[in-house]
């Protein structure tokens, strides 16, 4: 992610501010070309299924991508420990984000992406249903490429949680990412 | 599992055998006849949100709104996660159904739920729904909802 104080804290409070619907002052100036990469984060009526449409995207170092929750409560949250311990599955040095639920249809969220790799990342309510998403930032390479359980018995990994099988089963592949850059889910629903 | 699903609807189908703390006093308390005092959809003496007791209102314990389309505005005894039951009240705060929440680690488990407390009020219909999690509940589990307004009443809690 980007890298400098300021424009971490700038970028913070256009994160902060579109997250709550409210005019994304800071967030416009920094989003103003080009356009950030749209993610829906969908459900059916019944919440029996949910997903994220595009579900595997890929993007240059320096682009800001905004999900967008069109029904149900969902959060975008990256793979990392310190989001409730999960394993950490986006590159190194890359700052975690977590957008906190997003309750309104039309709300959104903003993450600029810098540090080359993939970037896996979940909904927390709905991770254990497969709610997973995986952005490849120029290069498929870091921890989000590597197999679910890379990290069983590194030191400083007691307490990771696993990804859900659910989960795993919903990435697609880095390969198939670098392929095709959009990968949308089956039928626009998982 | 079957034997789990069949035990729990069957719990929740036991209109009548267990009443929610409120309802029994208001019981006590209220000269009117059962039928009238109960239903939902009386305009006599329908029950009002809020519950009162235990009960709190979802959206002050976990992030949902108010109100959920579908569903209506949710209380719950926090003591009773997940299973519940949770209380739904239309707009105009008239008591639609009783959701119990059961997650499938749960059923695979063959955990048991018995005596899941329910509303002394007539029961129109039951939904059993797959749900893929929510804030409060955040894994995969069913919505068990005994419902005490018709279908058509209950369709109009989608907005």
């Amino acid at each position: 992610m980007t890298s400098g104080s300021r424009r971490e804290f700038l970028k913070a409070g256009g994160l902060v501010l579109t997250g709550l619907g409210i005019a994304p002052l800071f967030g416009t100036r920094l989003l103003a070309s080009p356009g950030p990469k749209l993610i829906e984060m969908r459900s059916d009526a019944l919440g029996s299924r949910v997903w994220f449409d595009p579900i595997g995207l890929y993007v240059q170092p320096g682009t800001t991508v905004r999900w967008i929750a069109r029904e149900n409560v969902h959060t975008t949250t990256a793979y990392h420990p310190k989001n409730d311990h999960h394993s950490l599955r986006i590159p190194d040095g890359a700052a975690p984000w977590d957008s906190g639920f997003l309750i309104k249809p039309g709300a959104t969220f903003d993450v600029t992406l810098t540090v080359p790799g993939v970037y896996d990342y979940y909904c927390m309510p709905h991770e254990a249903a497969g709610m997973v998403g995986r952005i490849v930032v120029g290069k498929g390479t870091g921890p989000g490429s590597q197999p679910f359980g890379y990290w069983v018995g590194n030191p400083g990994t007691d307490g990771w949680h696993r990804v859900p099988d659910a989960a795993r089963a919903a990435f697609p592949s880095v390969a198939r990412i670098l392929a095709e850059r959009v990968v949308h889910p089956i039928g626009g629903q998982r | 599992m079957k034997g789990l699903a069949l035990a729990t609807v069957v719990t929740a189908l036991g209109i009548g055998i267990f009443t929610l703390p409120d309802v029994a006093a208001a019981q006590r308390e209220s000269p009117l006849p059962v039928a009238s005092r109960m239903h939902p959809d009386s305009s006599t003496a329908p029950l009002q949100e809020p519950p009162g007791g235990k009960y709190k209102k979802v959206s002050t314990l976990v992030p949902l709104p108010d109100f959920i389309p579908g569903l209506g505005t949710l209380y719950v005894d926090p003591a009773t996660l997940p299973a519940g039951p949770f209380l739904a009240y239309d707009h105009q705060g008239h008591l639609v159904s009783s959701i119990y929440m059961i997650p499938l680690k749960d059923m695979n488990a063959q955990k048991a739920f018995s005596g899941l407390k329910i509303a002394h009020a007539p029961a129109d219909h039951v939904d059993i729904v797959y749900n893929a999690g929510h804030p409060g509940v955040a894994e995969p589990h069913y919505h068990i909802t005994v419902w005490y307004v018709s279908a058509q009443r209950a369709a109009q809690l989608a907005k």
